[in-house]
């Protein structure tokens, strides 16, 4: 929080400042609440951290065009459809 | 005028943010890092669940404190605004408006030139004379690159990874870049332009040129670079260069 008081309103105004900040909340009551939940699947954090993160840069779109930020996404793309993959695996064959 | 130098000194700004970034995604993964440890030493894969998420979150801070944000692109608006102002007032009063584009290296000194003799030899930063028709030389910064060596041949892929490094991922203005050589000619085409600075490719000066022009002189074994044609394409500029040594 102190990152973000010492930023100002100026600095939120950054779509990357925000984007920030949703993720980092939308993380936060994700993770939070699946562990009073007594979540014991790591997959189960990541995922929804993954999902987080794409809800956030769906709203607010902080990058276009940046080489890291595209390798992220596919990075994040591909954990993500993994782990899906594997939840689905996993039924089908129990 | 001098457009780099300046550009560069108000990142100073978005550097303070990014630093801040970093540092705050790198203590979110000393945290996670901790917080895993425990987890597995008691055995309790909920923690090391929260510990996974949390690394995530740092790792992803960390990889957005090393891209660029917003006020670099605002920075760079306002001073291409302010320079293709003042660069178009002077070739105006020069009558320059059709003159040849070139970037020159002088020693450690870096010359946008725009003036009527393709090239000239003889130019010093500001206005002057040479070859019988006016000039206008802007000293600009060029950002820093790796060089891959002044006496080495030049390919066209050392130049499209050089511009791709500063277009795309250093400065984020752009989605893609292509440079394809011939016979000493260089077709630079660059391809989705940041939608705030597509406007000035109409002007004398834009970002894009300069930063091309620049880059190519900077690492060309030549200490030339002058820009043969520019057009204008649906989504992007096709920019035609050749590179040429001229007497310093």
């Amino acid at each position: 929080m102190e990152y973000y008081s010492s930023l100002g309103w100026k600095g939120l105004q950054s779509r990357v400042a925000l984007f920030t900040l949703l993720y980092s909340f939308m993380n936060a009551l994700s993770a939070t609440t699946l562990y009073l939940l007594g979540e014991v699947r790591v997959d189960v954090y990541v995922s929804l951290n993954i999902l987080a993160y794409y809800i956030s840069y769906a709203i607010l779109r902080p990058h276009t065009s940046s080489r890291r930020v595209r390798v992220l996404n596919g990075a994040l793309i591909a954990l993500f459809i993994v782990i899906a993959g594997y939840r689905v695996y996993e039924v089908l064959t129990h | 005028m001098d457009f780099t130098t300046r550009y560069s000194s108000q990142r100073l700004g978005d550097c303070d943010m990014t630093s801040r970034l970093l540092i705050l995604g790198l203590n979110i993964v000393v945290l996670a890092t901790l917080l895993g440890a425990y987890g597995l030493i008691v055995g309790d894969n909920g923690l090391v669940g929260v510990s996974a998420s949390m690394g995530l979150v740092g790792g992803i801070l960390v990889i957005y404190s090393s891209a660029p944000v917003e006020p670099s692109i605002s920075s760079l608006v306002s001073y291409t605004r302010t320079l293709v102002n003042a660069v178009t007032s002077t070739l105006e009063d020069l009558d320059l408006l059709d003159s040849k584009l070139c970037s020159i290296r002088k020693r450690d000194l870096y010359l946008l030139v725009f003036s009527k003799v393709p090239c000239p030899s003889r130019v010093d930063p500001g206005i002057g004379f040479t070859g019988g028709s006016p000039y206008l030389a802007i000293p600009i910064e060029p950002l820093s690159i790796e060089t891959p060596g002044l006496s080495s041949e030049l390919s066209d892929k050392a130049i499209e990874d050089q511009l791709r490094s500063i277009l795309v991922d250093e400065l984020s203005i752009c989605k893609s870049v292509r440079v394809e050589s011939e016979s000493g000619f260089y077709r630079v085409q660059i391809i989705g332009l940041h939608e705030q600075l597509r406007e000035f490719v109409k002007y004398p000066v834009d970002p894009y040129t300069m930063i091309t022009l620049s880059t190519i002189t900077q690492i060309t074994p030549m200490n030339c670079t002058r820009l043969i044609n520019r057009v204008n394409l649906p989504d992007g500029i096709l920019l035609v260069t050749r590179v040429e040594r001229v007497a310093e």
